[in-house]
């Protein structure tokens, strides 16, 4: 084949007789079910998080005490942050979505990690915990939104 | 039929972090998908294809010691793959344009952000079954179709004006791309 040639392909579609749907798509009362299974599972969620966030204070308070490793340590709770991002909005809690964004994007634009960066590190995870603890489903209302803003206010901060 | 009937699917879910995975479990098992595999990185997944023959898999993208990307690479190139056209749909915190755009670019059919909901993710797979694209075989790509749209393009259009050619099975070995 040269470069510039393209060819089109029609897989084999073995999927045919396996999978029948109509034209639009899953119906609503499947979909229904489905919303709820994950709803079900919020319980699950906030022992997965409780897990996370005291791995996410582990990794904190071990980046405090051996600053020599400290990159390895906030690189642990990038990871664990990422994780808590990709989780929250699927179980109702969106707010930890937007504050563990904050706290990836923060933690991946690090050089030089200092003082100042580990106290608004040390902020967030707070945040999180607010969060859980006070169970501020969705984004939280006024004190989420209010919890937001301090954040934003400081991160400015530090990114001047 | 009104709905979605995908009793007889085989899912693979390839996910480390097994609370993700159940999510996903959950929901296919919600919307009757009853044949569910999984495995917790892409070389296990890769290795698991030749048993399990799956009808769609679910990937993620960051796990080790294989991510999501290198294996849909090598299920749509690599020299085993099991089955180079398995409709592959991603799944990643990652949404950076350019890491969508690599995904693509290995030939995986759908990307799905995370957090995923019940809704996202049947619409995704809603796409692979009720829009199939055809594959494209490149010098340097071989997957789905990645112009979702029919829309003019600048510059001299390089794909041959032909029809599909449509293979009754699996890939024969010589004309693996």
């Amino acid at each position: 084949m040269s470069d510039d040639e393209v060819e089109f392909i029609t897989p084999p579609n073995k999927l045919q007789s396996k999978v029948t749907m109509s034209a639009g798509g899953v119906d609503p009362a499947t979909l229904a079910r489905a919303e709820a299974v994950i709803a079900s599972l919020q319980g699950n969620y906030l022992q997965w998080v409780e897990d996370d966030l005291t791995n996410l204070q582990g990794a904190y308070e071990r980046a405090m005490s051996d600053p020599s490793n400290r990159r390895v340590h906030i690189s642990e709770i990038f990871r664990i942050a990422h994780d808590v991002k990709g989780q929250g909005g699927s179980f109702g809690y969106q707010l930890m979505t937007v504050i563990a964004t904050y706290l990836c994007r923060m933690v991946e634009k690090i050089e030089n990690p200092g003082p100042e960066h580990m106290a608004v590190i040390k902020l967030h995870i707070d945040a999180l915990r607010l969060v859980i603890t006070q169970r501020m489903e969705g984004t939280g209302g006024a004190a989420g939104e209010s919890l937001v803003k301090g954040l934003e206010a400081v991160i400015g901060k530090i990114s001047r | 039929m009104i709905g979605f009937d995908g009793a007889a699917l085989k899912a693979l879910v390839v996910e480390d972090n097994p609370n993700f995975s159940l999510l996903i479990r959950s929901v296919l098992l919600a919307i009757g998908v009853r044949s569910i595999e999984e495995a917790t990185d892409g070389a296990a997944a890769l290795n698991g294809m030749k048993t399990v023959t799956p009808d769609l898999v679910i990937v993620d993208w960051r796990m080790v010691p294989m991510n999501g990307v290198d294996f849909a690479k090598q299920v749509r190139v690599g020299p085993d793959s099991p089955n180079p056209f398995v409709p592959i749909i991603m799944v990643s915190g990652y949404t950076e344009p350019s890491l969508v755009a690599a995904a693509r670019d290995v030939g995986v059919n759908e990307f799905m952000a995370k957090p995923i909901s019940a809704r996202i993710l049947t619409a995704r797979i809603e796409s692979v079954f009720l829009r199939p694209r055809p594959f494209v075989r490149a010098h340097s790509y071989f997957g789905p179709d990645r112009r979702r749209k029919r829309v003019p393009r600048a510059g001299e259009e390089r794909r041959l004006q032909q029809e599909p050619v449509i293979y009754p099975g699996i890939f024969p070995m010589n004309t693996r791309p």
